[in-house]
Protein backbone atom coordinates (compact mmCIF):
# COMPACT_ATOMS: atom_id res chain seq x y z
CA UNK A 1 0.00 0.00 0.00
CA UNK A 2 1.29 3.46 -0.87
CA UNK A 3 2.15 5.63 2.11
CA UNK A 4 -0.40 8.26 1.09
CA UNK A 5 -3.16 5.66 0.85
CA UNK A 6 -2.26 4.30 4.27
CA UNK A 7 -2.21 7.86 5.62
CA UNK A 8 -5.77 8.44 4.44
CA UNK A 9 -7.02 5.04 5.52
CA UNK A 10 -5.59 4.93 9.05
CA UNK A 11 -5.19 7.35 11.93
CA UNK A 12 -1.41 7.57 12.11
CA UNK A 13 -1.25 11.07 13.60
CA UNK A 14 -2.11 9.95 17.11
CA UNK A 15 0.38 7.07 16.77
CA UNK A 16 3.08 9.59 15.80
CA UNK A 17 2.43 11.65 18.92
CA UNK A 18 2.45 8.62 21.19
CA UNK A 19 5.72 7.47 19.55
CA UNK A 20 7.49 10.79 20.02
CA UNK A 21 6.32 11.09 23.62
CA UNK A 22 7.49 7.52 24.30
CA UNK A 23 11.05 8.45 23.26
CA UNK A 24 10.93 11.64 25.34
CA UNK A 25 9.70 9.71 28.40
CA UNK A 26 12.38 7.06 27.88
CA UNK A 27 15.02 9.75 28.27
CA UNK A 28 13.29 11.52 31.18
CA UNK A 29 12.36 8.34 33.07
CA UNK A 30 15.82 6.79 32.83
CA UNK A 31 17.44 10.13 33.76
CA UNK A 32 15.50 10.09 37.04
CA UNK A 33 16.59 6.45 37.38
CA UNK A 34 20.24 7.42 37.01
CA UNK A 35 19.76 10.14 39.62
CA UNK A 36 18.18 7.81 42.19
CA UNK A 37 20.81 5.14 41.51
CA UNK A 38 23.50 7.77 42.07
CA UNK A 39 21.79 8.90 45.28
CA UNK A 40 22.23 5.39 46.66
CA UNK A 41 25.94 5.46 45.80
CA UNK A 42 26.53 9.08 46.79
CA UNK A 43 23.86 10.22 49.31
CA UNK A 44 24.98 13.84 49.01
CA UNK A 45 22.98 13.91 45.77
CA UNK A 46 19.78 13.94 47.84
CA UNK A 47 20.67 17.65 48.35
CA UNK A 48 18.96 17.51 51.75
CA UNK A 49 15.67 18.36 50.05
CA UNK A 50 12.60 16.20 50.63
CA UNK A 51 11.31 16.76 47.08
CA UNK A 52 14.57 15.51 45.56
CA UNK A 53 15.16 12.67 48.01
CA UNK A 54 15.39 9.02 46.95
CA UNK A 55 12.11 8.08 48.65
CA UNK A 56 10.14 10.54 46.53
CA UNK A 57 12.03 10.30 43.26
CA UNK A 58 12.15 6.49 43.13
CA UNK A 59 8.36 6.19 42.57
CA UNK A 60 8.64 9.02 40.04
CA UNK A 61 11.25 6.96 38.17
CA UNK A 62 9.13 3.79 38.20
CA UNK A 63 5.99 5.66 37.16
CA UNK A 64 7.85 7.48 34.40
CA UNK A 65 9.41 4.40 32.85
CA UNK A 66 6.47 2.03 33.34
CA UNK A 67 3.46 4.25 32.73
CA UNK A 68 4.87 7.18 30.76
CA UNK A 69 7.35 5.36 28.49
CA UNK A 70 5.74 1.90 28.64
CA UNK A 71 2.21 3.30 28.35
CA UNK A 72 3.02 5.47 25.33
CA UNK A 73 4.79 2.55 23.62
CA UNK A 74 1.81 0.26 24.26
CA UNK A 75 -0.69 2.83 23.04
CA UNK A 76 1.33 3.71 19.94
CA UNK A 77 1.97 0.09 18.95
CA UNK A 78 -1.54 -1.17 19.76
CA UNK A 79 -3.22 1.63 17.79
CA UNK A 80 -0.76 1.14 14.91
CA UNK A 81 -0.90 -2.64 14.62
CA UNK A 82 -4.64 -3.04 15.23
CA UNK A 83 -5.39 -0.76 12.29
CA UNK A 84 -2.96 -2.55 10.00
CA UNK A 85 -3.91 -6.11 10.95
CA UNK A 86 -7.64 -5.40 10.87
CA UNK A 87 -7.55 -3.23 7.73
CA UNK A 88 -9.66 -0.46 9.25
CA UNK A 89 -9.20 2.97 10.81
CA UNK A 90 -9.46 3.37 14.57
CA UNK A 91 -13.08 3.21 15.74
CA UNK A 92 -12.94 6.76 17.13
CA UNK A 93 -10.30 9.39 16.36
CA UNK A 94 -11.68 11.68 19.07
CA UNK A 95 -11.43 8.95 21.68
CA UNK A 96 -7.85 8.19 20.60
CA UNK A 97 -6.92 11.84 21.13
CA UNK A 98 -8.70 11.81 24.49
CA UNK A 99 -6.52 8.81 25.40
CA UNK A 100 -3.39 10.66 24.30
CA UNK A 101 -4.07 13.88 26.20
CA UNK A 102 -5.59 12.08 29.21
CA UNK A 103 -2.54 9.82 29.57
CA UNK A 104 -0.17 12.77 29.34
CA UNK A 105 -2.17 14.74 31.94
CA UNK A 106 -1.82 11.74 34.27
CA UNK A 107 1.95 11.77 33.74
CA UNK A 108 2.12 15.51 34.51
CA UNK A 109 0.06 14.95 37.68
CA UNK A 110 2.47 12.17 38.70
CA UNK A 111 5.44 14.50 38.16
CA UNK A 112 3.78 17.08 40.43
CA UNK A 113 2.35 14.88 43.20
CA UNK A 114 5.05 12.26 43.76
CA UNK A 115 7.91 14.68 44.60
CA UNK A 116 5.46 16.47 46.94
CA UNK A 117 5.07 13.20 48.83
CA UNK A 118 1.43 12.65 47.85
CA UNK A 119 1.30 8.87 47.63
CA UNK A 120 -0.74 5.83 48.63
CA UNK A 121 2.52 4.01 49.37
CA UNK A 122 1.52 1.02 47.21
CA UNK A 123 4.33 -0.03 44.90
CA UNK A 124 3.65 0.72 41.20
CA UNK A 125 0.27 2.14 42.34
CA UNK A 126 1.44 5.17 44.29
CA UNK A 127 -0.78 7.80 42.69
CA UNK A 128 -3.60 9.14 44.85
CA UNK A 129 -7.27 8.38 44.31
CA UNK A 130 -8.32 11.26 41.96
CA UNK A 131 -5.49 10.30 39.59
CA UNK A 132 -6.42 6.62 39.93
CA UNK A 133 -9.94 7.51 38.78
CA UNK A 134 -8.51 9.38 35.79
CA UNK A 135 -6.26 6.39 34.97
CA UNK A 136 -9.31 4.10 34.95
CA UNK A 137 -11.24 6.42 32.60
CA UNK A 138 -8.34 6.94 30.17
CA UNK A 139 -7.37 3.25 30.21
CA UNK A 140 -10.98 2.30 29.44
CA UNK A 141 -11.06 4.78 26.54
CA UNK A 142 -7.90 3.14 25.14
CA UNK A 143 -9.28 -0.37 25.62
CA UNK A 144 -12.75 0.40 24.29
CA UNK A 145 -11.40 2.10 21.17
CA UNK A 146 -9.08 -0.86 20.54
CA UNK A 147 -11.85 -3.43 21.06
CA UNK A 148 -14.28 -1.53 18.83
CA UNK A 149 -11.64 -1.28 16.09
CA UNK A 150 -11.32 -5.06 16.20
CA UNK A 151 -15.11 -5.35 16.15
CA UNK A 152 -15.37 -3.43 12.86
CA UNK A 153 -12.41 -5.21 11.21
CA UNK A 154 -12.47 -6.33 7.57
CA UNK A 155 -10.64 -9.57 8.28
CA UNK A 156 -12.19 -12.76 9.59
CA UNK A 157 -9.36 -13.66 11.95
CA UNK A 158 -8.02 -11.55 14.81
CA UNK A 159 -4.21 -11.73 14.62
CA UNK A 160 -2.50 -12.99 17.79
CA UNK A 161 -0.78 -9.67 18.64
CA UNK A 162 -4.25 -8.20 19.15
CA UNK A 163 -5.13 -11.02 21.56
CA UNK A 164 -2.14 -10.11 23.71
CA UNK A 165 -3.04 -6.42 23.69
CA UNK A 166 -6.67 -7.16 24.51
CA UNK A 167 -5.74 -9.62 27.28
CA UNK A 168 -3.56 -6.92 28.82
CA UNK A 169 -6.34 -4.34 28.61
CA UNK A 170 -8.94 -6.55 30.29
CA UNK A 171 -6.61 -7.68 33.07
CA UNK A 172 -5.08 -4.27 33.81
CA UNK A 173 -8.57 -2.74 34.11
CA UNK A 174 -9.53 -5.42 36.61
CA UNK A 175 -6.24 -5.26 38.54
CA UNK A 176 -6.06 -1.46 38.68
CA UNK A 177 -9.64 -1.05 39.88
CA UNK A 178 -9.43 -3.71 42.62
CA UNK A 179 -5.98 -2.72 43.88
CA UNK A 180 -6.91 0.98 43.94
CA UNK A 181 -10.10 0.55 46.00
CA UNK A 182 -9.64 3.12 48.75
CA UNK A 183 -11.56 5.38 51.09
CA UNK A 184 -10.73 9.04 50.34
CA UNK A 185 -10.37 11.25 53.40
CA UNK A 186 -9.04 14.34 51.63
CA UNK A 187 -8.44 15.44 48.06
CA UNK A 188 -5.00 13.82 48.07
CA UNK A 189 -5.25 11.35 50.94
CA UNK A 190 -6.94 7.98 50.98
CA UNK A 191 -6.65 4.63 52.73
CA UNK A 192 -6.87 1.25 51.06
CA UNK A 193 -10.03 -0.75 51.77
CA UNK A 194 -7.77 -3.74 52.41
CA UNK A 195 -5.60 -4.13 55.46
CA UNK A 196 -2.87 -6.35 56.83
CA UNK A 197 -1.92 -9.43 54.90
CA UNK A 198 -4.95 -9.08 52.58
CA UNK A 199 -3.63 -5.67 51.55
CA UNK A 200 -0.20 -7.21 50.90
CA UNK A 201 -1.74 -10.03 48.86
CA UNK A 202 -3.85 -7.66 46.74
CA UNK A 203 -0.84 -5.35 46.32
CA UNK A 204 1.36 -8.13 44.97
CA UNK A 205 -1.44 -9.66 42.95
CA UNK A 206 -1.44 -6.26 41.24
CA UNK A 207 2.34 -5.77 41.42
CA UNK A 208 3.27 -9.00 39.73
CA UNK A 209 0.51 -8.74 37.17
CA UNK A 210 1.58 -5.20 36.28
CA UNK A 211 4.74 -7.01 35.21
CA UNK A 212 2.87 -10.01 33.81
CA UNK A 213 0.23 -8.26 31.76
CA UNK A 214 1.33 -4.66 31.25
CA UNK A 215 5.06 -5.27 30.75
CA UNK A 216 4.86 -8.81 29.38
CA UNK A 217 1.57 -9.57 27.62
CA UNK A 218 1.35 -6.09 26.10
CA UNK A 219 4.96 -6.15 24.94
CA UNK A 220 4.50 -9.69 23.60
CA UNK A 221 1.74 -8.19 21.47
CA UNK A 222 4.43 -5.84 20.17
CA UNK A 223 6.81 -8.76 19.60
CA UNK A 224 4.27 -10.83 17.65
CA UNK A 225 3.58 -7.97 15.26
CA UNK A 226 6.91 -6.16 14.92
CA UNK A 227 9.39 -9.08 14.82
CA UNK A 228 7.71 -10.70 11.76
CA UNK A 229 7.17 -7.27 10.22
CA UNK A 230 10.77 -6.10 10.63
CA UNK A 231 12.20 -9.49 9.64
CA UNK A 232 9.84 -9.72 6.65
CA UNK A 233 9.04 -13.30 7.63
CA UNK A 234 5.97 -14.87 9.23
CA UNK A 235 6.13 -15.84 12.89
CA UNK A 236 7.78 -19.25 13.38
CA UNK A 237 4.69 -21.04 14.71
CA UNK A 238 1.19 -19.64 15.02
CA UNK A 239 0.09 -22.66 17.06
CA UNK A 240 2.83 -21.98 19.58
CA UNK A 241 1.68 -18.37 19.81
CA UNK A 242 -1.87 -19.52 20.65
CA UNK A 243 -0.60 -21.79 23.43
CA UNK A 244 1.73 -19.01 24.61
CA UNK A 245 -1.21 -16.62 24.89
CA UNK A 246 -3.55 -18.87 26.84
CA UNK A 247 -0.81 -20.24 29.10
CA UNK A 248 0.19 -16.68 29.95
CA UNK A 249 -3.40 -15.62 30.65
CA UNK A 250 -4.02 -18.70 32.79
CA UNK A 251 -0.71 -18.75 34.62
CA UNK A 252 0.31 -15.20 35.43
CA UNK A 253 -2.51 -14.37 37.85
CA UNK A 254 -1.30 -17.03 40.30
CA UNK A 255 2.19 -15.67 40.80
CA UNK A 256 1.76 -12.65 43.10
CA UNK A 257 2.09 -14.69 46.31
CA UNK A 258 5.71 -15.53 45.54
CA UNK A 259 6.54 -11.93 46.50
CA UNK A 260 5.42 -12.72 50.03
CA UNK A 261 7.41 -15.82 50.95
CA UNK A 262 8.18 -16.08 54.67
CA UNK A 263 5.53 -13.51 55.65
CA UNK A 264 2.17 -13.68 57.42
CA UNK A 265 0.62 -15.00 54.20
CA UNK A 266 -0.33 -18.70 54.53
CA UNK A 267 2.65 -20.84 53.56
CA UNK A 268 0.79 -22.81 50.88
CA UNK A 269 -0.05 -19.68 48.88
CA UNK A 270 3.65 -18.85 48.49
CA UNK A 271 4.38 -22.47 47.51
CA UNK A 272 1.57 -22.40 44.95
CA UNK A 273 2.85 -19.10 43.57
CA UNK A 274 6.35 -20.56 43.24
CA UNK A 275 5.09 -23.79 41.64
CA UNK A 276 3.09 -21.93 38.98
CA UNK A 277 6.04 -19.53 38.49
CA UNK A 278 8.30 -22.46 37.67
CA UNK A 279 5.66 -23.89 35.31
CA UNK A 280 5.54 -20.50 33.54
CA UNK A 281 9.08 -21.03 32.26
CA UNK A 282 7.62 -23.36 29.62
CA UNK A 283 5.24 -20.92 27.86
CA UNK A 284 7.64 -18.01 28.35
CA UNK A 285 10.49 -19.84 26.68
CA UNK A 286 8.09 -21.15 24.06
CA UNK A 287 7.24 -17.55 23.20
CA UNK A 288 10.86 -16.41 23.21
CA UNK A 289 11.88 -19.29 20.95
CA UNK A 290 8.91 -18.57 18.70
CA UNK A 291 10.08 -14.97 18.29
CA UNK A 292 13.73 -15.85 17.74
CA UNK A 293 13.03 -18.74 15.35
CA UNK A 294 11.07 -16.31 13.19
CA UNK A 295 14.53 -15.43 11.90
CA UNK A 296 15.22 -19.07 11.03
CA UNK A 297 17.01 -19.11 7.69
CA UNK A 298 17.56 -15.35 7.74
CA UNK A 299 19.91 -14.83 10.66
CA UNK A 300 22.18 -12.83 8.35
CA UNK A 301 19.68 -9.97 8.62
CA UNK A 302 21.05 -9.28 12.09
CA UNK A 303 24.31 -8.14 10.49
CA UNK A 304 22.70 -5.26 8.67
CA UNK A 305 19.34 -4.59 10.30
CA UNK A 306 20.03 -2.79 13.56
CA UNK A 307 16.33 -2.41 14.39
CA UNK A 308 15.96 -6.18 14.21
CA UNK A 309 18.88 -6.50 16.61
CA UNK A 310 16.89 -4.65 19.26
CA UNK A 311 13.92 -6.96 18.79
CA UNK A 312 15.93 -10.19 18.90
CA UNK A 313 18.19 -9.12 21.77
CA UNK A 314 15.06 -8.21 23.75
CA UNK A 315 13.87 -11.81 23.35
CA UNK A 316 17.16 -13.09 24.76
CA UNK A 317 16.63 -10.89 27.83
CA UNK A 318 12.97 -12.01 28.00
CA UNK A 319 14.08 -15.65 28.08
CA UNK A 320 16.72 -14.89 30.68
CA UNK A 321 14.48 -12.93 33.05
CA UNK A 322 11.59 -15.39 32.73
CA UNK A 323 13.95 -18.12 33.86
CA UNK A 324 15.53 -16.06 36.63
CA UNK A 325 12.17 -14.93 38.09
CA UNK A 326 10.78 -18.43 38.72
CA UNK A 327 14.10 -19.56 40.20
CA UNK A 328 14.00 -16.58 42.59
CA UNK A 329 10.42 -17.41 43.57
CA UNK A 330 11.40 -20.86 44.87
CA UNK A 331 11.57 -20.68 48.65
CA UNK A 332 15.17 -21.86 49.00
CA UNK A 333 16.47 -19.21 46.59
CA UNK A 334 14.00 -16.61 47.86
CA UNK A 335 15.40 -16.98 51.38
CA UNK A 336 18.65 -15.58 50.00
CA UNK A 337 17.40 -13.21 47.30
CA UNK A 338 14.40 -11.50 48.88
CA UNK A 339 14.88 -7.88 49.99
CA UNK A 340 18.27 -7.79 48.26
CA UNK A 341 19.52 -6.02 45.12
CA UNK A 342 19.24 -9.28 43.19
CA UNK A 343 15.51 -8.47 42.86
CA UNK A 344 16.39 -5.01 41.53
CA UNK A 345 18.77 -6.62 39.01
CA UNK A 346 16.09 -9.10 37.95
CA UNK A 347 13.52 -6.37 37.43
CA UNK A 348 15.97 -4.38 35.31
CA UNK A 349 17.00 -7.32 33.15
CA UNK A 350 13.30 -7.46 32.27
CA UNK A 351 12.70 -3.71 32.15
CA UNK A 352 15.83 -2.59 30.30
CA UNK A 353 16.65 -5.77 28.39
CA UNK A 354 13.16 -6.86 27.41
CA UNK A 355 10.65 -3.99 27.69
CA UNK A 356 12.83 -1.04 26.69
CA UNK A 357 14.62 -2.89 23.89
CA UNK A 358 11.53 -4.41 22.27
CA UNK A 359 9.89 -0.99 22.70
CA UNK A 360 12.83 0.79 21.05
CA UNK A 361 12.82 -1.72 18.16
CA UNK A 362 9.11 -1.18 17.59
CA UNK A 363 9.49 2.60 17.82
CA UNK A 364 12.30 2.66 15.25
CA UNK A 365 10.19 0.46 12.95
CA UNK A 366 7.18 2.75 13.31
CA UNK A 367 9.16 5.98 12.88
CA UNK A 368 10.34 4.77 9.46
CA UNK A 369 6.82 3.72 8.45
CA UNK A 370 4.95 6.67 9.95
CA UNK A 371 7.17 9.30 8.37
CA UNK A 372 7.77 7.21 5.26
CA UNK A 373 11.53 7.55 5.42
CA UNK A 374 14.67 5.80 6.64
CA UNK A 375 16.27 6.59 9.98
CA UNK A 376 18.49 9.68 9.84
CA UNK A 377 21.46 7.57 10.89
CA UNK A 378 21.63 3.77 10.89
CA UNK A 379 25.00 4.08 12.67
CA UNK A 380 23.30 5.86 15.56
CA UNK A 381 20.69 3.08 15.79
CA UNK A 382 23.60 0.63 16.06
CA UNK A 383 25.30 2.85 18.65
CA UNK A 384 22.08 2.96 20.68
CA UNK A 385 21.80 -0.83 20.47
CA UNK A 386 25.28 -1.36 21.91
CA UNK A 387 24.85 1.31 24.59
CA UNK A 388 21.54 -0.25 25.67
CA UNK A 389 23.01 -3.76 25.72
CA UNK A 390 26.24 -2.84 27.51
CA UNK A 391 24.42 -0.54 29.97
CA UNK A 392 21.93 -3.29 30.83
CA UNK A 393 24.62 -5.93 31.28
CA UNK A 394 26.69 -3.69 33.58
CA UNK A 395 23.57 -2.83 35.58
CA UNK A 396 22.35 -6.37 36.13
CA UNK A 397 25.79 -7.83 36.77
CA UNK A 398 26.40 -5.22 39.49
CA UNK A 399 23.07 -6.08 41.08
CA UNK A 400 23.67 -9.84 40.95
CA UNK A 401 26.96 -9.50 42.79
CA UNK A 402 25.60 -6.91 45.19
CA UNK A 403 22.39 -8.84 45.89
CA UNK A 404 24.00 -12.21 46.50
CA UNK A 405 26.65 -10.57 48.70
CA UNK A 406 23.93 -8.78 50.68
CA UNK A 407 21.97 -11.99 51.18
CA UNK A 408 25.06 -13.88 52.32
CA UNK A 409 26.15 -11.09 54.70
CA UNK A 410 22.70 -10.79 56.27
CA UNK A 411 22.39 -14.51 57.01
CA UNK A 412 25.96 -15.09 58.22
CA UNK A 413 26.42 -15.70 61.93
CA UNK A 414 29.26 -16.81 64.18
CA UNK A 415 29.64 -19.78 66.54
CA UNK A 416 27.73 -17.89 69.25
CA UNK A 417 24.73 -17.38 66.98
CA UNK A 418 25.40 -13.66 66.63
CA UNK A 419 25.16 -11.94 63.25
CA UNK A 420 28.63 -11.55 61.76
CA UNK A 421 27.88 -8.27 60.01
CA UNK A 422 25.87 -5.23 61.03
CA UNK A 423 23.39 -3.85 58.48
CA UNK A 424 25.56 -0.75 58.08
CA UNK A 425 28.54 -2.95 57.15
CA UNK A 426 26.47 -4.60 54.42
CA UNK A 427 25.48 -1.14 53.12
CA UNK A 428 29.14 -0.05 53.01
CA UNK A 429 30.08 -3.23 51.12
CA UNK A 430 27.53 -2.36 48.43
CA UNK A 431 29.10 0.97 47.49
CA UNK A 432 31.25 -0.19 44.52
CA UNK A 433 28.31 -2.05 43.02
CA UNK A 434 25.97 0.91 43.48
CA UNK A 435 28.49 3.08 41.64
CA UNK A 436 28.76 0.43 38.91
CA UNK A 437 24.96 0.30 38.62
CA UNK A 438 24.79 4.08 38.25
CA UNK A 439 27.38 3.89 35.43
CA UNK A 440 25.42 1.11 33.69
CA UNK A 441 22.26 3.18 33.98
CA UNK A 442 24.07 6.26 32.68
CA UNK A 443 25.21 4.36 29.58
CA UNK A 444 21.65 3.11 29.01
CA UNK A 445 20.27 6.64 29.43
CA UNK A 446 22.86 8.06 27.01
CA UNK A 447 21.65 5.47 24.48
CA UNK A 448 18.15 6.89 24.93
CA UNK A 449 19.49 10.38 24.22
CA UNK A 450 21.08 9.06 21.00
CA UNK A 451 17.69 7.60 20.04
CA UNK A 452 15.87 10.86 20.74
CA UNK A 453 18.38 12.81 18.62
CA UNK A 454 18.11 10.28 15.79
CA UNK A 455 14.30 10.29 15.87
CA UNK A 456 14.11 14.11 15.94
CA UNK A 457 16.53 14.35 13.01
CA UNK A 458 14.58 11.65 11.10
CA UNK A 459 11.32 13.53 11.57
CA UNK A 460 12.92 16.83 10.53
CA UNK A 461 14.41 15.16 7.48
CA UNK A 462 11.04 13.63 6.51
CA UNK A 463 9.17 16.89 7.01
CA UNK A 464 11.82 18.72 4.98
CA UNK A 465 11.55 16.21 2.13
CA UNK A 466 7.76 16.49 2.18
CA UNK A 467 7.88 20.29 2.04
CA UNK A 468 10.33 20.30 -0.86
CA UNK A 469 8.23 17.74 -2.80
CA UNK A 470 5.11 19.84 -2.19
CA UNK A 471 6.94 22.99 -3.38
CA UNK A 472 8.17 21.17 -6.50
CA UNK A 473 4.64 19.94 -7.24
CA UNK A 474 3.24 23.47 -6.88
CA UNK A 475 5.94 24.91 -9.13
CA UNK B 1 3.14 -43.22 50.35
CA UNK B 2 1.57 -42.45 53.71
CA UNK B 3 3.42 -39.12 53.74
CA UNK B 4 2.17 -38.36 50.26
CA UNK B 5 -1.35 -39.31 51.28
CA UNK B 6 -1.02 -37.05 54.29
CA UNK B 7 0.28 -34.22 52.11
CA UNK B 8 -2.68 -34.41 49.76
CA UNK B 9 -5.25 -35.06 52.49
CA UNK B 10 -8.20 -32.69 52.25
CA UNK B 11 -10.84 -32.08 54.86
CA UNK B 12 -13.76 -31.83 52.45
CA UNK B 13 -16.21 -31.06 55.25
CA UNK B 14 -14.26 -27.90 56.07
CA UNK B 15 -14.53 -26.51 52.51
CA UNK B 16 -16.35 -23.16 52.45
CA UNK B 17 -18.43 -21.98 49.50
CA UNK B 18 -15.51 -19.73 48.44
CA UNK B 19 -13.26 -22.79 48.45
CA UNK B 20 -15.69 -24.67 46.21
CA UNK B 21 -16.04 -21.76 43.78
CA UNK B 22 -12.27 -21.49 43.57
CA UNK B 23 -11.76 -25.23 43.16
CA UNK B 24 -14.44 -25.64 40.48
CA UNK B 25 -13.23 -22.57 38.56
CA UNK B 26 -9.63 -23.74 38.64
CA UNK B 27 -10.37 -27.31 37.62
CA UNK B 28 -12.75 -26.01 34.91
CA UNK B 29 -10.09 -23.73 33.48
CA UNK B 30 -7.54 -26.52 33.65
CA UNK B 31 -9.83 -28.81 31.63
CA UNK B 32 -10.40 -26.04 29.07
CA UNK B 33 -6.65 -25.63 28.93
CA UNK B 34 -6.14 -29.31 28.14
CA UNK B 35 -8.83 -29.05 25.45
CA UNK B 36 -6.98 -26.06 23.97
CA UNK B 37 -3.74 -28.04 23.76
CA UNK B 38 -5.55 -30.92 22.04
CA UNK B 39 -7.17 -28.53 19.55
CA UNK B 40 -4.02 -26.54 18.79
CA UNK B 41 -1.70 -29.53 18.49
CA UNK B 42 -4.07 -31.78 16.52
CA UNK B 43 -2.52 -32.30 13.06
CA UNK B 44 -5.81 -31.63 11.26
CA UNK B 45 -5.87 -28.05 12.62
CA UNK B 46 -2.28 -27.28 11.68
CA UNK B 47 -2.88 -25.83 8.22
CA UNK B 48 -5.80 -23.64 9.32
CA UNK B 49 -3.93 -22.20 12.27
CA UNK B 50 -0.57 -21.75 10.58
CA UNK B 51 -2.17 -19.90 7.65
CA UNK B 52 -2.80 -17.01 10.07
CA UNK B 53 0.88 -16.37 10.66
CA UNK B 54 1.19 -14.50 7.37
CA UNK B 55 -1.27 -11.77 8.40
CA UNK B 56 1.27 -9.04 9.28
CA UNK B 57 3.42 -9.83 6.25
CA UNK B 58 0.58 -9.90 3.74
CA UNK B 59 -1.41 -7.01 5.20
CA UNK B 60 -0.40 -4.41 2.62
CA UNK B 61 -1.12 -6.63 -0.41
CA UNK B 62 -4.33 -7.88 1.17
CA UNK B 63 -5.70 -4.40 1.77
CA UNK B 64 -4.64 -3.21 -1.67
CA UNK B 65 -6.72 -6.02 -3.15
CA UNK B 66 -9.66 -5.23 -0.90
CA UNK B 67 -9.53 -1.55 -1.84
CA UNK B 68 -9.73 -2.44 -5.51
CA UNK B 69 -12.86 -4.59 -5.05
Amino acid sequence: MEATQAEQKYNFEVVRWFSIMAVVYLVVGTLVGVLVASQLAWPVLNFDMAELSFGRLRPLHTNAVIFAFGGCVLMATAFYSVQRTCGVRLWSDKMAWFTFWGWNVIIVLAVITLPLGLTQGKEYAELEWPIDLLIAVVWLSYSFNFAMTIAKRKTSHIYVSNWFFLGMMVMITYLHVVNSLAIPVELFKSYSVFSGVQDAMIQWWWGHNAVGFYLTAGFLGIMYYFVPKQAGRPVFSYRLSVIHFWALMFGYVWLGAHHLQYTALPDWTGSLGAAVSLAMIIPSWGGAINGMMTLSGAWDKLRTDYILRFLIMSLAFYAMSTFEGPVMSAKTVNALSHYTDWTVGHVHSGALGWVAMVGAGALYHMVEKLWNTRMYSAALVNLHFWMATIGTVIYITAMWVSGIMQGLMWRDYDEFGTLTYTFAESVAAMHPYYAMRAIGGLIFWAGGVVMLYNVVMTVRQAVGQRSSSAAAATA
Amino acid sequence: MSNLGEYFHTDWAAMTSSDWVGLITTVGIFILFVALFVYVLHPKNKAALESKRHIPIDEDDRFDTEDKK
